[in-house]
């Protein structure tokens, strides 16, 4: 069966000398969703992207076999991804002196770095320094959301309001009642699937066609309700019913192609930036886009101190421009946006734009992973083989720790993330022996294992920091960022935890226990880097309001994970997007009373 | 341009392994068994090594009921393949002495280059390597389990081992509902 999908429209010309209503820095999930959010006002908008439009599905091949790929997937000769080993051992910037032309993040690695290596930055060309971090980073129309894990989960109140729930950090600006009414929003315009459980921590979403579970998930599932927690199919970012509205994207078929490889769906079933918000957007006629556009400052006006525009290279010639507008939207992601605010300078700003408050680039957050347990379904081995790893993800087992209850050791909390069943690849090949017997192992047990890991909140510190790096630049001359960022006690404690729970509910469920994960991967292994420019009502300890927009400079606003407060255990995507389609709403009505 | 590599499957030998997983039943090891032999022009190995590659990786993944093994799915080949393009020279070098260490073990244990040894002095050999599995020691134990590990990557990217052995029923258009059970 091939789909007939619709291509994509073409954006006007990009016409410097006008000023536009709105430029917006990035495509991403928050980029996407303020050209989205902007041009349905009817904003003029000019979106700059420091990737290339890449003809997506030709690079993605979702449902290639591997051996009808002349590398079974492997990047040319001369690529490289990035491990576990070398994001610890080697010094900063890790592509420095290596003898590969190309080196990419570790997700290149995941079984088929040949299918994202257009997707990802090459290291070489963009360096950073500091302490070790595993800093993923996707510049192409539509970014990060063009490989995504999907999962796709609600914030509560446990954490807008957690410094009022266990007295640390500070609450957010806002409470869940200001956020719902988008996520419902984000979830009609773009599709989730899910199964409704009524958990005050994890709210519902409008949810279309949830996926199936299988016979030991099920299990599972029954055997953790007695115990107060809870496992729910996969929420997944997918539209599994389709969406009447848009023509660019299908329904999930249950091809299971997002579970391989780094991620990605060819069909855009799973929520894609280009496709699911800035294609709709191109049609209204208001967005212009232009790609290898990497900006380098937001321009200030000297009289007034506002923003007036972005300076940006071209990725391609080098060559400068400046683009001018009304309104400065930053979604470059939550690291490149703090970037680019400390790089602009200016007299009116010294330290930075909208950094009158000294917090850009501080209270940095994200999620910690790592620790979880593989386990052996005795009553699935040799059973015949099924189609069941055709869906948009596994499942999710959501946070159970400091709730009503009080953890010794450590606050807040983490879910898991699960998989189990068959996949094209047989799980645990590495089975001790050989011959006969070793392979009929593998084949008896292929469908047999079930894994959860870990995804915890990491908590948010003053100290936990980036900043510019005075020395190192990038292949465009522009200053790199520089890391001051490890794991705290905090971290330490709730990952021994993750890896005691895990265990709990496998030996409570009666699944033998084949493997267990203590290690915590290296910092920004979970690629949800969020804080660095802070929302909160105090304008010396926080750098945006509850509407994003900077303290300081009305008319610059940023709409991505740099705004988060704190991190929550839960996956950011579809907070950034209902925060920045919030922010969005207001910024355009503000400009409409001419108040910005 | 991968149907010219000696190693890769003709489109004819496996007449619509690629189109749809649904045609695989009628590919029966019997079927494959009678395949005419295929050629080899290693880029990395020497021919000897390949040889010895081929029958270590055969011996790992055998003809069973079930599937062909190692040699029908043309694992030497595709180890070949990643070894001849690589940058790393010390895995390169890792592979060319780890295949020395077993010619060395099977002198030691009967006298003759494991080629020439017979059946069962090779599964002396081989039993040898892997009973370190879980705790290395000798370079040829170091060895075996980046021979397994290599073996099982590509045995299971292959159409055999994708198709014929995992049996694997995915990658493919669901209509109406998923497969499995509702959260109820």
């Amino acid at each position: 069966m091939t789909l007939v999908l619709t291509p994509p429209p073409e954006s006007p010309e990009v016409d410097l000398a006008t000023t536009y209503d709105a430029i917006v820095v990035g495509s991403g999930a928050a980029g996407g969703m303020a050209a989205h959010v902007l041009t349905a006002k009817g904003l003029k908008v000019l979106l700059l992207e420091a990737g290339k439009k890449l003809p997506i599905e030709k690079e993605l091949r979702s449902m290639q076999w591997p051996y009808d790929h002349p590398r079974r997937g492997d990047a040319p000769p001369g690529s490289h991804a990035l491990s576990f080993n070398e994001y610890t051992v080697r010094q900063r910037p890790y592509a420095a002196n290596s003898a590969y032309k190309h080196v990419y993040s570790y997700v290149g690695g995941w079984g088929g770095a040949d299918y994202v290596k257009n997707i990802l930055v090459d290291e070489k060309e963009n360096p950073y320094t500091g302490s070790p971090y595993a800093w993923v980073r996707a510049r192409a129309l539509g970014g990060k959301t063009n490989i995504w894990g999907r999962l796709a989960l609600r914030l509560s109140d446990f954490d807008f309001k957690a410094k009022s729930h266990d007295g640390y950090g500070d609450d957010w600006p806002i409470a869940y009642s200001d956020i719902e009414p988008y996520y419902d929003r984000v979830d009609r315009y773009l599709g989730i699937s899910g199964h409704k459980e009524n958990l005050p921590h994890l709210p519902d979403s409008l949810f279309q066609r949830p996926t199936k579970l299988n016979v030991g998930e099920v299990t599972l599932r029954q055997k953790l309700a007695p115990m107060g927690r809870v496992l729910t199919p996969y929420r997944a970012g997918v539209t599994t019913d389709g969406l009447k509205h848009n023509k660019y994207r299908s329904k999930c078929y249950g091809r299971g192609a997002c579970n391989r490889r780094a991620g990605g769906c060819d069909i855009h079933a799973a929520f894609d930036s280009p496709t699911g918000l800035i294609y709709p957007a191109m049609d209204t006629g208001n967005l212009t886009l232009r790609t290898n556009s990497t900006a380098r400052e937001v321009l200030v006006d000297r009289k007034t101190g506002k923003a007036r525009g972005v300076a940006f290279v071209d990725s391609v010639t080098h060559k400068t421009y400046e683009a001018t507008a009304k309104v400065v939207v930053l979604a470059a992601s939550t690291l490149e946006s703090a970037r680019l605010l400390l790089l602009s300078t200016s007299p009116q700003h010294p330290n930075g734009i909208g950094n009158t408050s000294g917090h850009v680039g501080h209270n940095f957050c994200e999620h910690v992973m790592g620790p979880g347990v593989t386990g052996l379904m005795k009553d699935l081995v040799g059973k015949p083989h099924t189609i069941e790893d055709g869906r948009p993800g596994g499942f999710y087992i959501p946070r159970f720790r400091n709730l009503a209850d009080k953890q010794n050791g450590f606050i807040r909390g983490y879910g898991f993330e699960g998989n189990s069943g068959q996949s094209m690849f047989p799980w645990h090949t590495d089975r001790p022996g050989f011959g006969a017997q070793y392979k009929k192992e593998v084949r008896d047990h292929a469908g047999a294992f079930i894994n959860i890991g870990a995804f915890g909140e990491v908590l948010p510190r003053y100290e936990s920091a980036v900043s510019i790096d005075p020395d190192v630049k990038d292949a465009w001359g522009i200053p790199a960022l520089r890391f001051q960022y490890q794991f705290s006690d905090n971290e330490k404690k709730m990952g021994e935890d993750m890896v005691t729970s895990a265990r709990e509910m496998f030996d409570a469920a009666g699944i033998e226990i084949i493997g267990v994960d203590r290690e915590l991967l290296t910092e920004g292994w979970s690629i949800h880097e969020l804080g660095t420019s802070r929302m909160g009502d105090d304008p010396k300890t926080s750098v945006l309001n509850q509407f994003q927009q900077s303290h300081d400079v009305k008319n610059l606003f940023v709409v991505d994970g740099s705004s988060h407060v704190s991190a929550s255990c839960q996956n950011p995507t579809w907070t950034i997007m209902a925060l920045a389609w919030r922010s969005c709403d207001y910024l355009a009505d503000e400009l409409r009373k001419g108040a910005l | 341009m991968t149907d010219r590599s000696p190693w890769t499957l003709t489109r004819r030998e496996l007449l619509g392994a690629t189109a749809s997983a649904l045609v695989i039943p009628l590919l029966t090891p019997r079927l494959l068994a009678a395949l005419s032999p295929f050629t080899v022009s290693a880029r990395f190995f020497t021919p000897a090594e390949f040889a010895l590659v081929d029958e270590l990786s055969e011996m790992i993944i055998p003809t069973d009921a079930q599937s062909p093994g190692a040699r029908a799915a043309r694992v030497a080949g595709e180890i070949d393949r990643r070894l001849s393009e690589t940058v790393e020279t010390e895995w390169q070098s890792r592979w060319r002495m780890g295949l020395q260490s077993v010619d060395a073990l099977c002198r030691e244990l009967s006298g003759k280059r494991f080629m020439q040894a017979t059946a069962d002095e090779r599964l002396a050999v081989l039993t040898q390597m892997a009973a370190g599995e879980a705790d290395p020691k000798t370079p040829a134990q170091k060895f075996f389990g980046e021979l397994k590990g290599a073996t099982a990557q590509a045995y299971y990217t292959s159409k055999i081992g994708i198709h014929v052995d995992q049996q694997y029923k995915g990658n493919v258009y669901q209509q109406g509902e998923y497969a499995g059970f509702a959260a109820t």
